[in-house]
């Protein structure tokens, strides 16, 4: 695969759409950010919900791999490279999403250290977010570093120094680097993921949930729902990945991880029941709630209907249970892929929906506000996933991040 | 006047003002206390005519564009990043033929729902009254206008700042304490511009005695607001924003929503705990047979 044309026609295409969005961010550079997402009304919106779902997929994809590293499940080891990798590059390119929304992203991180309101959950997001980013990139670097010593040792000519300066390997005969080798290390290090990642994520549930002003999101109920739907969307990325990852090499999957994904396919089906109660206590509790009634009201009957009742119900929830236990059941690989993708689906459009229809409800004037991307936001979504599918496919091939194996 | 001067001696009048200085950094209530010293914007509809004045004038002194047409009389206007200020007409909706033009802008709350979600704290309450959002520090976030219980600070696209009236903070205390530009454009005394306590006994008297005037808006809402408008009717029945009458964005609802965020991090780590636990039966037999 990897020197066949496929790879490269796959690769040029990606290369093309990053191209494009950096075209978008230019033409806001040059004339003003009316380029992107230009309502007066609704103001926060695309940028925003594909970083709320990106940051959301990294918490989640966090909590899973440390099911292996923190609680000891050592079958979810299998993942953890792989999870890892991808919890840290979702983060990234959420927080380029975000960048990009900014006025001044620059400013964001001078006045966070000079003037914090540590009242606003906004500040304490983007605070804790970075020490989560900083945390996950040790675990990963943690995770890899002895199969980066081992390819350094095998390699030969520049590939040998690039490896070994990535596995610091000059600390090979030093006290620290006995350190590294503890596994107490990496526990203790995942477990400091995992707090922040945790703590920044109800934070990002608690930026929505503290705004009086927006009924749909105000209350304890998203910041509890954030934590769930990171769940769901965690076990989706790594069952996705993974499997889409051995179909395109064409690689056999192992015995041990068949069985952890079947496994994980089952914990995906209960974490989505979960979240169709939750869905339902929402529903059910706004329409007793007097000012929850109409934004509710735009889900079930409005403008939002068909999103709400196709794709965050049918898409990503209901009809994923079924297969999930289904291919659980009868051994289906393609089926937990197909399964895990409409999940992500599902939750991608929740996102948006979640962002953009508490801003249509209230408005002055009892008229609602629509919102319909640009193109120039359009290409730049386009780019910011297709370069987190790059920097994927681009890990895959330099990085290590198949299974690990204790010897 | 000697009876006087004595019973006011040096000691007296030390202890008086140790008295006040203790008061005033220990056991003031802030805002309450404030009010004294804090000024407020009163504007009347029942005496505004829609000339737009007021607009212009705005724009003039703060250097906002003017779009055309703007300022053209009962033209529908929009809050937005040039339009700090904006006359419009309304009608009461339980009765078509009362028709007002309503002066809207920043309310000024008492308690800013704004500043205290922005995580820079680009945007603070001064003394006086005003609340102002530093255009150098905003970092372009437009949360503000998410928490704001009236939608008021709009994001300027151009620039990449929230803007909004900062009821001319640059006026008042430096240009010996001069009226802010709108109040001071206003040809029948529509808008006033005082001491808030004043502002509010003026609101009452013009209520009390003014056969129209039935409203007072800005007493209550969002917790008091040091903007008061006068309404013939209730906010609602002209199609306004309807703010809670209680403060927006209490920092103890902030911290009611977090808890419960962080109850339910919790609970997400004990199930994982107990997921663990539970299969370790399954781990180890899985183990024995791979060896």
């Amino acid at each position: 695969m990897e020197r066949s044309p496929a790879f490269y026609t796959w690769v040029s295409i990606l290369v093309v759409v990053i191209g494009l969005a950096l075209y978008a961010i230019l033409m806001s550079l040059i004339y003003s950010l009316e380029v992107f997402e230009f309502s007066i009304h609704v103001i926060w919106v695309t940028m925003v919900s594909n970083y709320v779902f990106l940051v959301v997929s990294s918490t989640g994809l966090c909590i899973v791999t440390s099911l292996g590293h923190v609680f000891g499940m050592q079958r979810y080891e299998l993942i953890g490279r792989r999870g890892v990798f991808l919890a840290f590059i979702t983060i990234i390119f959420g927080m380029i999403s975000i960048g990009a929304h900014l006025g001044h992203p620059e400013r964001a991180m001078i006045f966070n250290l000079l003037t914090p309101n540590f009242y606003s959950a906004m500040w304490w997001m983007g605070t804790l977010y970075t020490f989560y980013i900083v945390f996950i990139a040790i675990e990963y670097w943690l995770l890899a570093r002895p199969e980066l010593i081992e390819r350094s040792d095998q390699a030969q000519g520049p590939l040998e120094i690039i490896y070994s300066h990535m596995a610091f390997r000059q600390l090979d005969h030093s006290r620290l680097g006995a350190v590294l080798k503890n596994h107490k290390l990496l526990q203790f290090v995942s477990a400091a993921a995992l707090i922040a990642g945790l703590s920044a994520h109800n934070t990002l549930g608690a930026l929505f949930g503290h705004v009086e002003a927006r009924p749909l999101w105000h209350g304890s109920y998203y910041p509890v729902y954030f934590l769930l739907s990171a769940s769901f969307c965690g076990y989706s990325w790594l069952l996705a990945v993974s499997i889409a990852t051995y179909k395109i090499k064409k690689e056999n999957i192992p015995e041990d991880y068949q069985s952890l994904i079947f496994e994980m396919a089952q914990v995906l089906a209960l974490l989505l029941s979960i979240g169709l109660l939750f869905t339902a206590y929402k529903m059910g509790f706004g329409l007793f709630t007097p000012e929850k009634v109409k934004p509710i009201m735009l889900f079930l009957k409005g403008p939002f209907s068909q999103a709400f009742w196709l794709f965050e119900i049918a898409i990503g929830t209901v009809l994923p249970i079924p297969i999930l236990m289904w291919a659980a059941k009868q051994k289906n690989i393609m089926g937990v892929l197909i399964a895990s993708v409409m999940v992500l689906v599902g939750v991608y459009v929740m996102r948006y929906d979640f962002v953009v229809a508490a801003q249509v409800y209230p408005v002055i004037k009892n008229s609602l506000p629509s919102y319909l991307p640009t193109f120039m936001e359009v290409l730049f979504i386009g780019g910011v996933l297709g370069a987190l599918f790059l920097t994927y496919v681009l890990g895959e091939k330099f990085l290590p991040l198949k299974e690990e194996r204790h010897h | 006047m000697n009876k006087a001067a004595k019973k006011i001696g040096r000691r007296h009048f030390l202890k008086l003002l140790a008295g006040a200085y203790a008061y005033a950094t220990l056991g003031s209530p802030g805002l309450a206390g404030a009010q004294i010293t804090r000024y407020g914007k009163l504007a009347d509809t029942t005496r505004c005519i829609g000339c737009k004045r007021c607009m212009s004038a705005c724009k003039r002194w703060n250097k906002l564009e003017v779009e055309r047409n703007e300022l053209v009389s009962d033209r529908e206007t929009d809050l937005s990043a040039q339009n700090w200020v904006v006359v419009n007409l309304r009608a009461d909706a339980k009765n078509l033929t009362q028709r007002i033009y309503e002066h809207w802008a920043c309310q000024h709350c008492i308690e800013p729902a704004c500043a205290g979600v922005c995580p820079v704290k680009a945007i603070t309450k001064l003394p006086m009254g005003n609340v102002v959002i530093n255009e150098k520090k905003c970092i372009g976030c437009r949360y503000c206008y998410q928490a704001c219980p009236y939608k008021v600070p709009r994001f300027d696209f151009e620039k990449r700042v929230t803007r909004k009236c900062h009821l001319c903070y640059d006026r008042i205390p430096l240009l010996n304490y001069m009226k802010p530009a709108c109040v001071e454009a206003c040809p029948v005394e529509a808008l006033s511009f005082g001491y808030k306590h004043e502002m509010i006994l003026e609101a009452k008297k013009r209520v009390y005695k003014t056969k129209n005037a039935r409203y007072i808006l800005g007493l209550k809402e969002a917790g008091g607001t040091d903007m008061l408008t006068i309404l013939p009717t209730k906010p609602e029945d002209l199609g306004l924003i309807v703010a809670p009458k209680k403060v927006v964005n209490h920092n103890i609802d902030k911290l009611r929503v977090t808890g419960a965020g962080f109850m339910g991090a919790s609970a997400l780590a004990g199930f994982m705990y107990t997921y663990a636990t539970l299969t370790r039966g399954k781990e180890k037999k899985n183990r024995d047979n791979s060896d």
